[in-house]
């Protein structure tokens, strides 16, 4: 409506100079209206208070019970008391549709929206997908599961491509060269050529077999049976030969053994070479009983089975395969189709049997022999070697020829569009992995400019979810997360789709750049420790706006899970707590705590030459980073906080303040910080969605959450990246605006805020984990899950790392030598963690540093990207 | 709020003081305002809105059970309904024709025409269409879901021999129903199966014996297992009849008259081999005997009650009866155009096969499907080339009317999978309302005592347990609850 931003700017205004309204305000307002004013994404709806008390569970429901201004600003995003009006940031379209359930009692929905968007528009309103009316649900669940399947697929190509990891053993690297070589015609000219001769083998070899029946071209042997010719045998015997050879490498070059040995093209290779060699085998064992019949009879069927190498074509032709699956996925149709035929053929061939026996010397000599007949004119074939002679026979045979052609056709249309519909979809992924190629190229130029997050996100949650039905999960938790993410059949929005809120929050804290937003943002949890906690409850009393931020604070109480997510624009407050209050501000946990671990990365204090403070407190920042990091290389999930770590917080916040205080009062500096928090705030987002959305499922079965959070982390990585290149330009542009100094800190704070995510997320979360692994020592599942893990990502991180040390380059090559430094120091100062040193020594990141003294094991890791 | 009044009339304002004795309306449906004229309205007397011009004077209880709020100051009335479906409601006062908004489903928006009271012949043609198939598709979920709840309904009020009925029925009928149902089923396949190879295999000669008469007879053995096949088959449709609730429908259903079919012939030759020499001639019972032989090929139909695919195939084949009546008609045609073709230009050669158009007929079936034999088959030139041509034209004449039939197969086999979950979902959601509209029942009442003074009498109104759009009137409520119970445990 137009009337609506007026409203807003008012209310806007006002809410950040003075108090929220008193719950009388508020409940005065209620009263003296029947009807309540609701706009949804601009869209002004007018609706009676009591329609909305029909669902009381729902979001709408609970706006008439909320009488405080904190209750209120849970459920909807703003709200004006004298319009009457409260502001909901969603999807107008779909609103309609769900407003209308409350008026009628009945869900429709609107035919052209998307089903994944209404799924997730009746999350967040609190409806439940059951009540969605018959004539609508059909069409949505179609959609959904179509949905689902297309995810399942991607998550299915996403894990083979992942799963040839060539790791474990001896010359990994030539194997895998090996392998491209034989398995992907498209990696390289070589392979190609290989691919090429290959083929002319197999046709080669199936022209030799052809041959070798004729009359002519055969020999006769001493028992006067028919033998190869020589010439052919020679032929044959080096196809096999290479067929032989390719099989072993292939078999010797697979990542999985046993699903190599299990594939369906790799089992046709078997049934090509093994006939060649059992015939040999039976001819040399029994040369001298050659002459009995079923010897011979045995040979020769092994013979026959030599046609099958003609499927070996099926590697080299996407066509034969999509064939093959199209058979496999309708043997539904294909049974029909054959019980259509049989039955007809039965029908008519007993017909016709009654109709043509008393006629002599005929041919319908029993309803078993007249099977043929019905056969050959159902299929309209016709060799005529039977055919009726009587009237009433012919009759017979003028309605089997036509219900033959009708039988025949109407199973078939079901199974092209299967075959269609797979093709198609082998298509799409075609594009698919060219897309993402094209992103990830994109990414590395840092040029793509994309905001749809929440898309992203949506689809990762799907990814995930499938991919952990996929690790074998029982029915029942596989339910659980649905009901998680897909359906939340109950009204439980405090939990609700955590990584959709985080998206859409920290989302619209990027776009707006909101001082309410980014202030309700400002994170106590992170620190978990009850003490500090009191702390900031004090602090934010003693500021004077106790605005919007205590929205999330009074649902922290609540809901742990949402909070950590809500932690993550967290590193926002130092730039705005500056810009309004300056120091006073500063004093908010996070900021300072984001200093810190600024100055933590620091440990030289050369870099800030005009704050003498930073020598000193740079122990305290230390171990601050070392508690902090622990956890942060926990992403297999195992914890370790140490208790002494809540006091060198503790420390450190009062140490570190001042300086703070001095580097906020740079203007300068705090314009280039601006564009460092963003670009923080993304990199941390990225694995926040990851690590966060899997916790559910840990809980719930921990033993697949480490192999679902694998994918589901490469997967999201994948769908992230244009979000994380926006971030990514903007730090590239950093440098050109501000002096080396800054540039530095853009570096610091990246980091910065992924350990302070990263231990505001295991506080919780973690803890729940220790009694599965005791702290410092890593079971063996975690530990193999982390290197996978590592190892997955291995190229993701180098192309990151590149455009940041790239970015880095132009401005600080100082920089740069000091990362070298620090890398080198956690080479030598770990001596446990081993596995974190073999990726250490994979590519030395700048931002891999390790203290000494920090008791060695679990080290810090990028996380940033 | 400032909302577009109404863009149509830009002279409200202007002009309403001036005509003061033409009645203006503001309406304001869920936040949209709109503004009519009591003329306008009145053109179509049994709707809502003309009602609210005609009741102003009635008072405001007349207005209030009318509208949701009225506000005496603006003089504006509140309706809580969708906004959009009203806006192209109200096109039937001003083009007195209604088109749907794209995306709107039909039957909310039919709902709400029934709301407004707006006749659904207002409803343009275009989208008419559109509604029927929504419909008709809700009647089959509807169908479907009184099936279910037919089989869950067993009271334990009735007798108990209605009771045993009921299970005797489920048993046989419903093979999903329970564990031992699924078996019998699977039994019954076998059953049939075994008789149609018995049959089959019952012709060959090689396992005929020969009687003392010089007749071919069945092999005992396959004698033995027929009558054992009978017996079965035999049982199955006589409990079937005895538990079927209503005897007429059942006997008259095609899958029954099959079954009857299938044992009959049995029957009837035993009864006329025993019986029937004493009545007539040996040799006219043997015939009768064998002529009955034939129906046997009914049990084959048997199985169609155990593949849903061949019942798709019956369906599609029901509905598309023009179709394949057109299909007949172009290959008669072609039959007949072609033998005569035939057989005159075959007339030359002297050693001709086409001996006359009726035989002939037969030459032009079997090119025209494409079978070809090679028993008949032209020798001049000009027969050749009618040959050639009616073979084309057959094809054609096949493959054209067989698209639509094929169609029907695909859409009616589609929709069987889509059909049953919304059968399952409907289930949930009657249960899911019920459950509620009980929860909430007590719950509404006392808060109607509360809230009587201040939203006035017509609150309770409202609130009742709604049902789905595609719930059944036919269920009476206890029988509702009574279902529910049964799901419950």
């Amino acid at each position: 409506g137009p009337a609506m931003p007026l409203g807003m700017n008012k209310h806007g205004s006002r809410s950040t100079t003075s108090l929220p309204p008193d719950p009388t305000e508020i409940v005065r307002s209620k009263a003296c209206s029947r009807r309540v004013k609701l706009n949804v994404g601009g869209l002004a709806h007018e609706v009676l208070w009591r329609t909305l008390d029909r669902l009381p569970r729902t979001r709408l429901g609970k706006l008439r019970d909320c009488n405080t201004h904190d209750s209120l600003m849970e459920i909807c995003d703003d709200y004006n008391l004298e319009e009457n009006e409260y502001f909901f940031d969603r999807h107008p379209g779909a609103f309609t549709s769900i407003l209308n359930f409350y008026r009628t009692g009945k869900l429709h929905m609107m035919e052209e929206m998307c089903a994944l968007s209404f799924s997730q528009e009746l999350d967040y309103w609190g409806v439940d997908e059951i009540y969605l009316e018959s004539c609508c649900q059909a069409r949505y669940h179609q959609k959904k599961e179509q949905m689902n399947e297309e995810l399942k697929r991607e998550a299915e190509t996403l894990r083979e491509r992942e799963g040839e990891e060539f790791d474990n053993t001896c010359c990994a690297e030539k194997r895998k060269k090996l392998w491209d070589l034989l398995e992907k015609p498209n990696s390289s000219v070589a392979a190609k050529i290989l691919a090429i001769i290959s083929i002319m083998f197999i046709v080669l070899s199936t022209i030799a077999l052809s041959l070798n029946t004729l009359p002519e071209l055969q020999g006769v042997d001493e028992f006067g049976q028919t033998t190869d010719n020589p010439q052919l045998a020679h032929v044959e015997a080096v196809c096999i030969a290479w067929f032989t050879m390719e099989y072993l490498l292939r078999f010797l070059s697979s990542p999985k053994k046993w699903k190599f040995f299990k594939g369906p093209l790799n089992a046709i290779d078997l049934l090509a070479i093994l006939p060649y060699y059992v015939t040999i085998f039976l001819t040399e064992s029994n040369k001298s009983v050659l002459q009995f019949q079923n010897v011979r009879r045995v040979v020769q069927i092994f013979r026959i089975m030599r046609i099958l190498r003609i499927l070996k074509l099926a590697r080299h032709s996407t066509g034969l395969q999509s064939l093959g699956f199209t058979l496999r996925r309708s043997y539904n149709e294909l049974g029909l189709l054959i019980l259509f035929l049989a039955m007809g053929i039965m029908i008519f061939s007993s017909l016709v049997f009654f109709a043509e026996k008393d006629e002599d010397d005929t041919k319908f000599k029993s309803i078993p022999a007249s099977f043929w007949w019905a056969t050959i004119t159902m299929t309209t074939v016709g060799y005529g070697d039977i055919y009726p002679k009587t009237l009433l026979g012919k009759i017979v045979g003028g309605l089997c020829c036509i219900a033959g052609v009708l039988v025949i056709a109407l199973p078939i249309p079901i199974i092209v569009n299967n075959f269609s519909e797979f093709y198609k979809e082998q298509k799409r992924q075609e594009k698919a992995i060219k897309r993402r190629e094209a992103l990830e190229r994109a990414k590395r130029n840092g040029s793509i400019v994309s905001m749809n997050m929440k898309d992203a996100f949506a689809r990762s949650i799907e990814l995930m979810d499938i991919v952990v039905e996929k690790n074998g999960e029982s029915i029942a938790k596989k339910d659980k997360v649905q009901d998680n993410h897909l359906s939340p059949s109950k009204w439980k929005w405090t939990k609700r789709t955590l990584s959709e809120t985080s998206s859409s929050k920290s989302f619209e804290t990027k776009e707006q750049g909101s001082p309410e937003k980014a202030r309700s943002s400002s994170s106590p949890q992170h620190l978990n420790v009850q003490q500090l906690e009191d702390m900031y409850n004090k602090m934010a009393k003693t500021q004077s706006q106790p605005n919007l931020n205590t929205k999330e604070s009074s649902q922290s109480g609540k809901q742990k899970e949402e909070l950590e997510m809500e932690t993550l624009p967290g590193p926002m407050v130092p730039l705005l707590a500056t810009r309004t209050d300056g120091i006073i501000d500063m004093r908010s946990m996070s900021s300072i705590d984001s200093f810190i671990s600024c100055a933590a990365e620091f440990p030289d204090a050369g870099r800030f030459s005009h704050s003498p403070l930073t020598a000193l407190p740079c122990k305290g920042g230390i171990n601050v980073i070392q508690e902090q990091s622990r956890p942060e290389g926990s992403t297999a999930r195992y914890v370790e906080m140490n208790p002494s770590s809540e006091s060198s917080h503790r420390s450190a916040f009062f140490i570190e303040s001042p300086k703070s205080s001095i580097k906020a009062s740079n203007p300068l500096k705090l314009r280039s910080l601006k564009v460092n928090f963003m670009e923080e705030d993304t990199s941390t987002l990225v694995p926040a969605s990851n690590v966060l959305r899997t916790y559910p499922d840990p809980l719930k079965s921990r033993g697949a959450a480490a192999t679902a959070t694998d994918t589901s982390l490469l997967s999201d990585r994948s769908l992230m990246s244009p979000e994380t290149s926006i971030y990514t330009t903007a730090s590239a542009r950093t440098p050109t605006k501000s002096p080396e100094p800054q540039a530095a800190i853009a570096f610091n704070f990246h980091d910065a805020g992924i350990h302070k995510y990263i231990d505001a997320d295991t506080d919780d979360e973690g803890q729940l984990m220790y009694d599965s692994s005791p702290p410092g020592n890593v079971s063996p599942k975690y530990n193999v899950a982390n290197s996978g893990y590592l190892k997955q990502k291995d190229h993701v991180y180098r192309t990151e790392k590149n455009h940041l040390e790239a970015a880095a380059l132009p401005t600080s090559p100082k920089l740069i030598g000091q990362n070298c430094i620090y890398s080198m120091e956690g080479i030598t100062g770990r001596t446990q963690g081993n596995q974190e040193t073999v990726r250490l020594e994979n590519h030395i990141s700048p931002e891999v540093h390790v203290l000494p003294g920090s008791g060695g094991h679990a080290n810090t890791h990028d996380q940033s990207i | 709020i400032k909302m577009a009044a109404d863009s149509r009339f830009p002279d409200v304002d202007t002009d309403g003081s001036e005509k003061s004795e033409e009645m203006e309306i503001v309406v304001n449906v869920g936040g949209v305002r709109q503004v009519f004229y009591g003329d306008n309205l009145n053109q179509y007397p049994e709707t809502r809105l003309a009602e609210l011009v005609n009741c102003l004077s009635g008072g405001y209880d007349s207005i209030f059970s009318l509208c949701d709020d009225y506000d005496p100051g603006k003089r504006e009335f509140y309706f809580d309904r969708d906004p959009d479906a009203f806006k192209c409601i109200i096109d039937v006062y001003y083009f007195g024709e209604i088109h749907m908004k794209k995306g709107i489903c039909p039957i909310c928006f039919k709902n709400e025409m029934e709301f407004w009271k707006v006749d659904l012949k207002f409803l343009d043609d275009c989208c008419k269409a559109h509604l029927s198939e929504k419909k008709e598709e809700l009647e089959e979920i509807a169908r479907r879901v009184q099936l279910i709840l037919d089989d869950l309904g067993v009271d334990a009020s009735e007798s108990r021999w209605k009771r045993c009925q009921k299970c005797i029925w489920k048993f046989l009928e419903k093979p999903e129903s329970s564990c031992p149902a699924r078996v019998i089923a699977v039994l019954s396949f076998l059953f049939i199966l075994i008789s149609s190879v018995v049959m089959c295999v019952g012709t060959i000669p090689d396992l005929q014996v020969v009687d003392a008469e010089g007749n071919r007879m069945e092999h005992p053995i396959l004698d033995s297992i027929e009558t054992a096949c009978i017996g079965w088959f035999t049982m199955e449709y006589v409990l079937r009849l005895i538990s079927s609730p209503n005897k007429l429908h059942f006997a008259l259903s095609f899958m029954n008259i099959v079954d009857v079919l299938a044992i009959l012939p049995f029957y009837v030759s035993l009864t006329l081999t025993h019986l029937g020499a004493k009545l007539m001639e040996l040799s006219n019972v043997q015939q009768a005997v064998q002529a009955l032989r034939i129906m046997r090929i009914a049990r084959i139909f048997k199985l169609a009650r155990h593949s849903s695919g061949l019942q798709t195939l019956t369906y599609a084949l029901k509905r598309s009866f023009k179709e394949l009546g057109l299909l007949l008609m172009y290959l008669a045609v072609g039959i007949f155009v072609f033998s005569a073709l035939g057989y005159t230009m075959e007339q030359s050669h002297p050693e001709t096969l086409f001996k006359s158009i009726p035989q002939s007929f037969w030459w032009a079936i079997i090119t025209m499907t494409t079978v070809g034999y090679g028993d008949i088959y032209p020798k001049t030139t000009l027969g050749k080339l009618n040959a050639a041509i009616s073979f084309l034209c057959g094809v054609i004449a096949i493959a054209l009317p067989i698209h639509p039939i094929i169609n029907n197969f695909v859409r009616y086999y589609n929709k069987q999978r889509v059909l049953e979950t919304a059968a399952k979902h409907e289930l949930e959601l009657m249960e899911l309302n019920s459950a509620e509209g009980r929860a909430t029942g007590s719950r509404s009442e006392l808060e109607d005592l509360s809230r009587e003074g201040k939203d006035g009498p017509f609150y309770s109104s409202r609130i009742k347990v709604s049902h789905s759009d595609t719930f059944i009137h036919l269920l009476s409520e206890e029988k509702h609850y009574r279902t529910r119970l049964q799901s419950c445990k």
